[in-house]
């Protein structure tokens, strides 16, 4: 070999030497934050919000709040769904440039408490319960706090489960719109048959649960006890769980239940192959688009069950701000949250995507809306007793040994009863774990 | 000079392998907080007695549901890659367009072409389905089936791997002696004893070859589960790798799931050195 040649292989391997530590080096400064700058405070919102209306109404929103505070920058940083955004926000918070403001289910805020990373609203609110707070609906106040009492999450885009359903089909079968889970059943076996499906519900998954598992959790609720106890124990074996899941079984065997993928529900509501579906009020858009006016689409709140008493389920997210920010950074980012959970905002979000405002202030910002849907009103009264995730880290975990339950007792025919003390068994042992963390 | 020359191979096999693989060993020893490290908790082989004891689903199903899509994959594959090259091993436009046809799956992204194949499952409006029902057939419910779902990840990763290997056994096909074969006809040995005694003896490196990319492959596969099934219905399709990819990034039991990581490198490594061995066996009794 010539003196040349190696002395090229050598400059070679530290030019490649040089280039993985500049690309090193440029990873780890990419994460620098402004905060502590004397101009404009930039705050960033990570949020799932990516899609139709949603993207349109929050950047609205956003423009209208950095117009008003002229010295805050609010960077949204998109995620694709809320598997994704739990992941990016774990991996941006190892990674220690988490962004100031996220959106949390109640399992997850439990957990970044429990590891510190996020800051108790009394810390950038200057109280625990600011003003603000009594605006709120009681069952959203009750959703803020962990099982240490304070609050740590400020509310954003609640919802709870609404039946949609095709009107002109019942009517023309002569049925009414369900009041009961009974007469649901009945209006569901009615239809079904020649390529229609009283209702089509997917499970979901163990990592992500679906409308099948809101609906026996609906049902479970609508019989007197809910999934999990206040303090997260799994209820997932009660006589009520058994026959909520008995009575998705009988809805299987008679014809009027279909198990699928994808929003299963929804596609077969707007191919005019589906009576019912059960989703969220902020599908409502979803549901729309999917009817395409093909028929006059129904919405109704969830139908009573043995107790005779109304139940649901809340979904949606609220939000949190992560420790790292800057004094500057907190205050904008409270002012930020402030403002998304005002009536006017809440109006607006609520009347552009589906979601429930959290506030009853909003309701009178939205006449408009409620002429159209006078189903809101309703669905927003809800909110005071629908029954929330229960802010514990395990509770993830445990649903999705019901959706397990779900998928033996409807695919496997697994006896219900059977399949949901395999899933309390399982969801114990995730209680323990969890607990042990 | 000599550590000078392979310093650059070894500082990134070293940076991105042998250090991420003792570092995930080290994670494995703890109950690791991946959001705030110093609230971790050294708890020595936990992690490997709770991975034997575990239920929901079990290591065992989920080391049974590894290899039940690894044996498939490569009996199955190999048999159909076989079978692919020795009817496209002749030239000619036709069969050039054949061969373009089967290896060009391979060449799409597992991630685009699996969410494809979930429309085609798809109970309501898929494919699938709509060809059962025109034949009077009854539907297995697919991904929705504890039964079917295996069967159906199988059929779409054959559909996706298989053009990869018929190209090995294309090539393997190309360089035997064809002298033997002409020799085998003209004792009058017909075409399949002429393939069993003849033509397959010869391709055996290749089969290997085949057998282990094939193996290595198929118990790291991850996207196509994550895309077809998530793991379900109710862990039948959770393989090890999905139940790591679960507990580690989706329930951040980053331990737990280190501690699967190290399990399945080890079964991994254990399929490949045996392979190896009764290859060597093999070559050296023919």
């Amino acid at each position: 070999m010539t003196k040349n040649t190696r002395s090229r292989r050598i400059a070679g391997s530290a030019l490649a030497a040089a280039t993985v530590l500049a690309a090193v080096a440029g990873c780890s400064s990419s994460g620098s934050k402004d905060g502590a700058s004397s101009g404009p405070t930039t705050i960033s919102f990570m949020q799932i919000m990516i899609n139709g209306s949603q993207k349109s109404t929050l950047v609205k929103l956003t423009n209208d709040f950095e117009t008003a505070n002229p010295n805050i920058k609010v960077n949204l940083e998109y995620q694709p769904d809320y598997g994704t955004l739990h992941a990016k926000e774990t991996a941006a918070i190892a990674a220690h440039n988490a962004p100031t403001i996220g959106q949390v289910y109640e399992s997850w805020a439990a957990q970044y408490a429990n590891s510190q990373v996020i800051l108790p609203v009394s810390q950038y609110a200057g109280s625990d319960k600011p003003d603000q707070y009594s605006s709120f609906y009681a069952g959203v106040q009750k959703d803020l706090a962990l099982p240490d009492g304070k609050n740590w999450m400020w509310p954003f885009n609640k919802s709870v489960q609404v039946i949609y359903s095709n009107s002109d089909l019942l009517k023309s079968k002569g049925l009414a719109a369900p009041t009961t889970w009974d007469q649901f059943a009945t209006d569901a076996k009615a239809v079904s048959g020649n390529g229609v499906t009283g209702i089509a519900i997917d499970p979901g998954t163990t990592a992500s649960p679906a409308s099948g598992t809101l609906m026996f959790q609906a049902l479970a609720a609508s019989n007197g006890t809910p999934d999990f106890a206040a303090d997260g124990t799994p209820q997932l074996n009660s006589p009520a769980a058994v026959q909520a899941l008995s009575y998705l079984v009988d809805l299987k065997k008679s014809g009027a239940l279909q198990i699928g993928t994808n929003y299963p529900g929804e596609a077969a509501l707007g191919a005019q192959k589906g009576l019912f579906d059960l989703s969220s009020a902020a599908g409502y858009y979803y549901e729309n688009q999917a009817v395409g006016g093909k028929f006059a689409l129904g919405t109704a709140v969830l139908p009573t069950g043995s107790t005779g008493q109304p139940t649901n389920v809340m979904s949606g997210t609220n939000l949190v701000e992560f420790t790292g920010a800057s004094k500057a950074q907190q205050a904008a980012g409270w002012k930020y949250m402030q403002f998304l959970a005002s009536a006017s905002s809440q109006a607006e979000w609520a009347g552009q995507t589906g979601y429930l405002p959290v506030t009853a202030a909003a309701l009178p910002l939205m006449s408009d809306f409620i002429a159209k849907n006078p189903y809101l009103p309703t669905a927003v009264g809800a909110l005071a007793y629908a029954v929330a995730e229960p802010p514990y880290s395990w509770v993830a975990k445990a649903e999705g040994e019901e959706v397990v339950a779900l998928q033996a007792a409807l695919d496997k025919g697994t006896d219900p009863a059977t399949a949901l003390n395999t899933a309390q068994t399982n969801a114990l042992a995730d209680q323990k774990a969890g607990a042990a963390q | 000079m000599g550590w000078l020359y392979t310093a650059p191979a070894l500082l990134i096999f070293s940076v991105f392998i042998i250090g991420p693989t003792a570092y995930t060993l080290y994670v494995s020893l703890f109950h690791w907080n991946a959001l705030n490290t110093a609230k971790s908790k050294y708890i020595g082989l936990a992690n490997y007695r709770s991975l034997l004891g575990s239920t929901a689903p079990s290591f065992l199903s989920s080391a049974w549901h590894s290899l039940y899509f690894s044996g498939a994959m490569v009996i199955g594959g190999t048999a159909l890659s076989l079978a692919f090259a020795l009817l496209l091993q002749r030239g000619g436009r036709l069969l050039g367009a054949a061969r373009v046809a089967v290896f060009a799956p391979h060449a799409t992204p597992v991630v685009a072409t699996s969410l494809a194949w979930v429309w085609i499952f798809n109970p309501q409006f898929g494919l699938a389905d709509t060809l059962l029902k025109a034949v009077h057939l009854p539907q297995p419910g697919w991904l929705q089936s504890t039964t079917w779902a295996m069967p159906s990840v199988i059929a779409y990763s054959l559909w996706h791997e298989v053009g990869f290997t018929v190209v090995l056994f294309l090539g393997g096909l190309a360089v035997i002696s064809p002298e033997l074969s002409e020799a085998a006809r003209v004792d009058g040995a017909n075409a399949w004893q002429e393939f069993w005694h003849v033509t397959w003896p010869q391709l055996r490196p290749v089969t290997l070859f085949v057998v282990i990319i094939t193996s290595i492959s198929s118990l790291q596969a991850f996207t196509q589960f994550y895309e077809m099934s998530q793991g379900g219905p109710v862990y039948a399709t959770t393989t090890l790798s999905f139940l790591l990819y679960q507990e580690a990034f989706v329930f951040f039991d980053t331990g737990y799931g280190a501690a699967l990581a190290i399990v399945l490198f080890a079964v991994t490594a254990a399929f490949t050195l045996l392979q190896r061995r009764t290859g060597d066996r093999i070559s050296r009794s023919s």
